[in-house]
């Protein structure tokens, strides 16, 4: 018993596990403190993994918001370096329309480079030339450092380094109660998810890492934080047309960033106001669709004729200003409440707001203070020291692996960095494909599974790619779930009932866009696994 | 193909005109007739379940069909497979069951013979068998049917058999899958070191079990392979593409071809002219300005999934004929939340006639039919009907275009 309290004492407990949480895990970690992480489900399930994935250069925000604008172009140069294998150097462009107003392009170009952004103004047919599915008709074009980042892998790299240095990461874990003791926060009570098992972890303080759910989470503490959930929808078409990110060269608005990632590229956002009893229900409606198709299309109006693949919707955790509880003046900034100066709650930090693109800094900030708290005196390192997979040059690597067969080499590589090397064991079983949309082996799945925190196929698509390509899990779910089941020694049972969310979850996303090929592509699954593996209908036949 | 088949048989000159392989490509090693009827009611026996079936859903093509003909139809469509060499067991009076990839015990209609299959659900004699699998073949879950046959009391000895072993297989990625698998065992000499194999390691099994990735062109390789084993030896469904049902359709071609029909696969049409409602000619894409004429016509260009409809955003289309369509016209029941649940768009397809004729801007046309699953008016998945669906309206066609000559 004693030796379980012991285990279970922590210098700080961190409750999310986006982006934010795991930075300021790995932080705290790096800073020697014995640091712990709690998330109700998986990592990167937020806001941190229902977004463009854009690395921003900061100047989207150049016009209006300086400041947001300064932290982006700082932050962008530092995850170059820092999450390389996270990051595509795609650069970006902003470009004009015959709609637009030209004019403005002089006040964002000014404006970039006032708060320290390259931003060099383009031919519009050279540009056309550098990015061939841009709009042609485009009237001006100004090249930016913007880039495209991996949020899963950004988190799952962060958590990886932060595990290494000692930390202690509880997914699938729900906080149930902050523990107290005279006033001041101590600890927290979680129960497992997936076995009701109830534990407890103690702390001189705990980090709401939460988000947009960290109102809740501080509703739970007894001090009260404003937040407006904001929702942002984005359609993933089925191939990556565009090799720049396109951005609208006017004030920020709907639909006007076409980012490429991996094998897609993706358009958004959309922004409505949702009440905050919505938040864990968000789906996408036929209008925003339809939006985001014209947005789309006059960025790059291939894209017209271009398969979507899905759709989904994240919540951006918009914060009311203390001096303004109405919620007129929200904000898109960092937000950092020491709640024992705020409300004279000891124990209790929340560090939220932001963006994806700031994650570090917020970490940084919330490390700071925890550090400071503890009295702790060492200084933040995660803006030098490199992620693993970013520790040597993709060309490093690739020898490494010059045996293994090319296509699993290089999306190996991309994906992972330099951990792609335990990954390669390179003999039949591992390099056997499971996902031919996406290049991913056998040997990456079973790594993934054994030492990445996966639990269930729907983690597994967000460490791989499994199911994430143009079949969108119709063959590979079925081969993952079979080493799901062997490495975990699952239940066939469980087994079915994990394809069976795992092609719900799939399914919510294809729904609003299922026309043309989609439809077709989502018949021909559920003939697959109802008609062929009679799937789904085993409850109501009682099998025996 | 099946009506091709029937026409042929009676000494008509046919032509399929084939864009891509046929969905058997992907097929479960069995046919269903009727499973479920719409209100979830199980059916054992179709052919009594029929007059249920036309009060739940006078709209249903075997209401169409009509309980007499259907018989007679379920039993030409036994004798055609029989007669292409397609060996099959069950009968449309009573449903079997068979086992899906995921050992899920199903009804159905007609089964590959060298299947796994019992007349009552999981009724098996035996007490020991063995479960083979391939390393690296990853579209076949063992465990599923281990665990299965074990909780019936089974003795299961699970086996794996590297194939690297018994053949020089080269380092491809996507040489682990069915068809490859199957390939290799047409290879006499790779055949005979995998008999050595199995039979060093399957000791005192009743039963043999094989994911189902043997018989591309040997039709009787488990048969052989059971003679020489001396035990039963069956084949488990595996995960897509069907090595036994890529040689059904081979079968159903060849029989077609021997019959004097022409196979124009890989082409497709891209235009249909009419006149006084009949189609008057077509056009395709590899034979480009010259027409082909018939005096019948036959649609069975499938639902989506096959590209014999097509979804836009908020309209439903046959692309190849411009036909009218029977759906629902707000895109918000198109769907259902759960992919599980009934899926209203898989309803859909061409509107006919009473004997299966197309409508186009509400008028028949005369001299055009349509079978499977370009047909709308039935659920194949939820209803288990899908293969009954195709063959027996591909005979219809057949008979109503013999029976129109006569």
């Amino acid at each position: 018993m004693k030796i379980e309290k012991l285990m279970n004492e922590y210098d700080v407990i961190i409750i999310g596990g986006g982006a934010t949480g795991a930075g300021t895990l790995r932080d705290c970690s790096l800073r020697g403190l014995k640091a712990a992480l709690i998330e109700r489900s998986d990592i990167a399930t937020g806001a941190t993994g229902r977004n463009h994935g854009l690395l921003h250069s900061g100047a989207r925000y150049a016009v209006t918001d300086q400041e947001s604008a300064q932290e982006c172009i700082s932050e962008n140069q530092i995850l170059r370096h820092i999450a390389r294998h996270c990051v595509d150097q795609t650069d970006g462009f902003f470009i004009s329309l015959p709609d637009d107003d030209l004019a403005f392009q002089n006040k964002f170009v000014e404006s970039c480079l006032k708060a320290g952004i390259r931003a060099d103004v383009l031919d519009p047919k050279e540009a056309l030339s550098l990015e061939p599915s841009m709009n042609p008709s485009a009237i001006g074009a100004v090249r930016v450092p913007d880039g495209s980042i991996d949020p899963f892998r950004l988190t799952a790299s962060n958590i990886q380094d932060a595990k290494a240095h000692g930390a202690t990461v509880l997914t699938y874990h729900l906080v149930t109660e902050l523990l107290h003791r005279q006033g001041v926060i101590t600890g927290v009570r979680a129960t497992d998810m997936r076995t009701g098992e109830q534990t407890e972890l103690h702390a001189p303080i705990v980090v709401n890492a939460c988000g947009i759910w960290g109102a809740h989470l501080a509703q739970m503490a007894g001090v009260k934080i404003s937040m407006f959930p904001a929702k942002g929808a984005l359609l993933i078409y089925g191939h990556r047309v565009n090799k720049i990110v396109l951005n609208r060269c006017r004030k920020p608005s709907d639909a006007d960033i076409l980012v490429p990632g991996d094998t897609i590229c993706l358009i958004g956002t959309t922004s409505t106001k949702v009440p905050y009893d919505e938040i864990d229900n968000m789906y996408v409606l036929p209008e925003e669709v339809e939006i985001l198709r014209k947005g789309a299309q006059e960025l790059s109006p291939i894209l017209e004729k271009t398969r979507i693949l899905r759709c989904y919707a994240g919540v951006r955790p918009l914060v009311a200003s203390d001096d303004d509880p109405s919620g007129r003046s929200v904000s898109r900034g960092i937000v950092l409440f020491d709640h024992e100066k705020r409300d004279g709650l000891k124990g209790f930090v929340t560090i939220t707001g932001g963006k994806l693109m700031t994650y570090r800094l917020m970490a940084e900030k919330a490390t700071d203070l925890v550090c400071e708290k503890l009295h702790v005196n060492k200084k933040c390192e995660t803006a030098h020291i490199k992620l693993p997979g970013s520790r040597e040059d993709k060309e490093t690597t690739l020898k490494k692996l010059y045996s293994m067969p090319v296509s699993i080499q290089e999306s190996m590589v991309y994906r992972h960095g330099d951990m792609a090397e335990k990954m390669s064991k390179n003999n039949t079983i591992n390099n056997s494909l499971v996902c031919e949309c996406e290049e991913v082996s056998y040997g990456e799945v079973s790594y993934a599974i054994d030492h990445m925190d996966v639990h269930n196929l729907i983690d597994l698509r967000r460490r791989t790619r499994v199911g994430m390509g143009t079949c969108q899990g119709e063959f590979c779910a079925c081969r993952a779930i079979g080493i799901l089941a062997k490495q975990k020694q699952i239940c066939p049972t469980r087994e079915k009932e994990e394809l069976i969310a795992f092609l719900n979850e799939r399914w919510k996303g294809v729904k609003p866009i299922a026309w043309g090929d989609s439809l077709r592509e989502s018949q021909y699954a559920s003939w697959v696994y109802e008609s062929v593996c009679g799937l789904g209908d085993e409850n109501k036949n009682k099998e025996q | 193909m099946a009506c091709g088949i029937r026409l042929q048989e009676a000494g008509k000159k046919c032509v399929i005109i084939s864009s891509g392989q046929s969905a058997l490509h992907f097929s479960s090693g069995s046919f269903d007739l009727l499973n479920t009827l719409p209100d979830g009611t199980k059916v054992a026996n179709p052919i009594e379940a029929l007059k249920e079936l036309k009060a739940q859903n006078p709209k249903h093509p075997y209401t169409k069909i009509g309980e007499e003909k259907f018989a007679h139809l379920a039993q030409e469509a036994q004798r055609l497979l029989s007669d292409a060499k397609i060996r099959m067991v069950g009968s449309y009076h009573a449903n079997h069951y068979r086992l899906t990839p995921f050992a899920i015990t199903k009804p159905t209609w007609l089964t590959m013979a060298d299947y796994v299959y019992a007349e009552q659900p999981d009724t098996f004699a035996w007490k020991n068998i063995s479960v083979v699998n391939f390393t690296a073949y990853l579209d076949f879950h063992p465990n599923f049917f281990a665990d299965k046959f074990r909780r019936m009391g089974m003795s299961v000895r699970d086996i794996e058999i590297d194939l690297a072993t018994i053949a020089n297989n080269k380092n491809n990625l996507s040489e682990m899958r069915s068809t490859n698998i199957a390939r290799l065992f047409e290879n006499e000499k790779a055949f005979a070191n995998f008999v050595d194999l199995l039979k060093s390691k399957i000791e005192k099994s009743d039963a043999v079990l094989l994911p189902a990735c043997l018989g591309l062109e040997h039709t009787d390789i488990v048969e052989t392979l059971s003679n020489i084993l001396g035990v039963t030896v069956k084949l488990l469904p595996t995960f897509p593409p069907s090595v036994s049902g890529i040689c059904a359709q081979h079968l159903l071609k060849q029989r077609f071809m021997n019959l004097g029909g022409t196979y124009m696969l890989g082409d497709t049409v891209n235009k249909v002219e009419f006149e006084d409602n009949r189609v008057t000619k077509i056009y395709t894409v590899n034979h480009n300005d010259i027409p082909l004429r018939g005096e019948q016509y036959v649609l069975c260009s499938g639902s989506f999934f096959s590209q014999g409809l097509l979804a836009l955003p908020n309209d439903i289309i046959d692309p190849i004929c411009g036909l009218d369509i029977d759906y629902i016209s707000d895109r918000k029941q198109w769907f259902a939340d759960n992919t599980f649940d009934k899926q209203n768009y898989g309803s859909f397809g061409i509107k006919t006639d009473e004997h299966f004729l197309a409508i186009k801007d509400q008028k028949t046309i005369d001299n055009l039919h349509v079978c499977g699953a370009s047909l709308g008016g039935f659920n194949a998945l939820k209803e288990g009907c899908g293969g009954g669906v195709s063959l027996l309206t591909a005979l219809y066609a057949a008979e109503e275009i013999l029976g129109n000559k006569k």
